[in-house]
């Protein structure tokens, strides 16, 4: 599904971020990727959704060369990928339903079908009857939860989620992994980036751990 | 198709949305471009109408032909036929020297004086409307007219409309300029109305470009915002002018009839609305494709 081969992302002023980093993730799995805070994980995960194109090596994409791509076609497939961003980037001058409704506007799905959808991710993630209600006046648990209905609204194959616990306390961040695990049991492939420790999860999941731009994966899976 | 469709009326309704909700603002914007745009519209009215006048009073500038005093009717009948087989001329009117003393007679004030005159010293005429009107033909003509046998001298009556013309064409390129300083001017305008529209939602913006929006998706809304505030405004324009015209035509009518003449300032093409509406849709179009460009370009 996606396949990274000797990659490396270097930015101009502050060299490389991600330096030769080979691996392959498959359909359905639950991937963690680890390391402090500078290590390079946002990189990774904006390489591995076409955010970023590498400087050198080839990242493929269900067997697409982003690299090879045009500009114009990179909106597309960047459609494959829910993403969970860091700072949730929700809209805050639109309702719950609204923020919900952008990837399905820009897939071209409006009125009653969005509709259904929309509900149907927010029921997902127990929000269903705060749809009215603006960003502003959910808690930081909810916010998340939010960004993770409209990740998910369009029936991504991958999910990406960039340090989706990072501000919420033991019970909540349980919540939110539990979610993402549900997604994971209905096919879809998770990536999910983390500074916490991982304890238990790191010996059921593949982990890509990095460290200053360096990739080593730490644990395969063992069952 | 389908999708396509969809779009676009989902970029509509956003931005027509988002007019509802800055209804001030929406307007005062609008009215900011239709004052802009009255200005042009009127002086091309007042232009167009002017010309209308012209092109009326040109139609009776006539060159005089006058023959030379010894000869016969056969002669006269020679050089009309001739005259009338001319591409460049229109009509032709025959008025001998007999008529024209009639003519002069019939005013009062001229019979004792003609009566004194033993015989008369009028000579026989042929007056010509030529088709093309302008200076450079109507020169032709009368060199070509002055070549003919027997024929005295050519008159062209009117170097006064030559002169009007040039103030007309005068007014023409002044307005040509004034439109298009305006028309730059409302570029900017609606740009950078744009810009700011931009700007705030810089955010939603750049989600969008992370999760698969292409840039025709992110520009679409922002063109649909710029063609409606031209058209807006452009309509406001239509009813600014259609106001002043009004105005003006109180004034225009009571002077024509001062020089006993029915004059007022008309719309003379039907059409004239709609191409203003489209030239105003096109200008804010224009500008809004420019002022997000720079936004959509950075993704």
């Amino acid at each position: 599904m996606i396949v990274f081969d000797n990659v490396t992302k270097r930015y101009p002023a502050s060299g490389d971020a991600i330096s030769q980093a080979s691996f392959s993730i498959e359909a359905g799995e639950l991937v963690y990727v680890t390391g402090h805070s500078g290590a390079g994980k946002s990189t990774l995960l904006k390489l591995m959704a076409s955010i970023e194109r590498p400087t050198t090596g080839t990242v493929l994409i269900n067997n697409q060369n982003v690299n090879k791509l045009k500009e114009s076609t990179l909106p597309y497939i960047r459609r494959k990928f829910g993403l969970v961003f860091q700072d949730h980037k929700l809209l805050y001058d639109r309702n719950c339903f609204q923020n919900v409704a952008l990837p399905l506007a820009i897939n071209g799905i409006t009125g009653s079908d969005a509709a259904k959808r929309i509900r149907a991710a927010l029921d997902k993630v127990g929000l269903l009857n705060r749809e009215k209600c603006m960003p502003i006046t959910l808690s930081g648990g909810e916010q998340q939860r939010l960004a993770i209905a409209r990740a998910v609204v369009s029936k991504p194959a991958i999910l990406i989620a960039d340090e989706p616990t990072g501000n919420l306390d033991k019970v909540y961040a349980a919540d939110i992994v539990a979610l993402f695990k549900a997604f994971q049991q209905v096919g879809v492939t998770v990536i999910i980036a983390t500074h916490d420790a991982l304890g238990q999860a790191s010996q059921e999941n593949k982990v890509l751990h990095l460290n200053q731009g360096r990739l080593s994966i730490q644990t395969e899976v063992m069952i | 198709m389908k999708t396509w469709l969809t779009y676009h009326v989902q970029a509509l309704r956003l931005v027509l949305s988002r007019f509802l909700n800055n209804k001030l603002s929406t307007f005062l914007i609008c009215l900011s471009i239709g004052v802009t745009l009255a200005l042009p519209a009127t002086a091309y009215l007042i232009l167009d109408n002017l010309n209308g006048l012209v092109s009326n009073i040109k139609s009776e500038s006539k060159l005089s032909v006058f023959l030379q005093a010894n000869h016969d009717d056969a002669t006269v009948k020679k050089i009309e036929a001739q005259l009338k087989q001319n591409p460049a001329i229109r009509n032709v009117v025959f008025v001998s020297k007999e008529e024209a003393l009639a003519q002069l007679k019939a005013v009062d004030a001229n019979k004792s004086l003609l009566d004194s005159l033993s015989n008369n010293p009028l000579p026989d005429a042929f007056f010509i409307e030529p088709k093309a009107l302008d200076a450079e033909s109507i020169e032709s003509l009368k060199n070509e007219i002055s070549k003919i046998d027997r024929v005295e001298t050519v008159l062209v009556d009117g170097a006064w409309i030559k002169r009007l013309n040039y103030l007309l064409q005068l007014g023409q390129k002044a307005l040509l300029l004034l439109t298009s300083l305006l028309g730059f001017a409302l570029i900017m305008v609606i740009g950078n109305t744009i810009r700011m529209q931009v700007l705030t939602q810089q955010a939603e913006i750049e989600l969008s470009q992370l999760i698969g929006a292409t840039t025709s998706f992110i520009r679409r809304p922002f063109l649909y915002l710029g063609a409606l505030y031209g058209l807006g405004g452009g309509i406001l324009a239509a009813l600014i002018t259609w106001l002043i015209i009004v105005l003006l035509n109180q004034t225009v009518t009571q002077l024509a009839a001062s020089y006993k003449a029915d004059f007022k300032l008309l719309v003379h093409h039907s059409l004239a609305p709609l191409v203003l509406l489209l030239i105003a849709s096109l200008i804010g179009l224009v500008a809004a494709y420019f002022s997000v460009q720079p936004v959509t370009k950075k993704a």
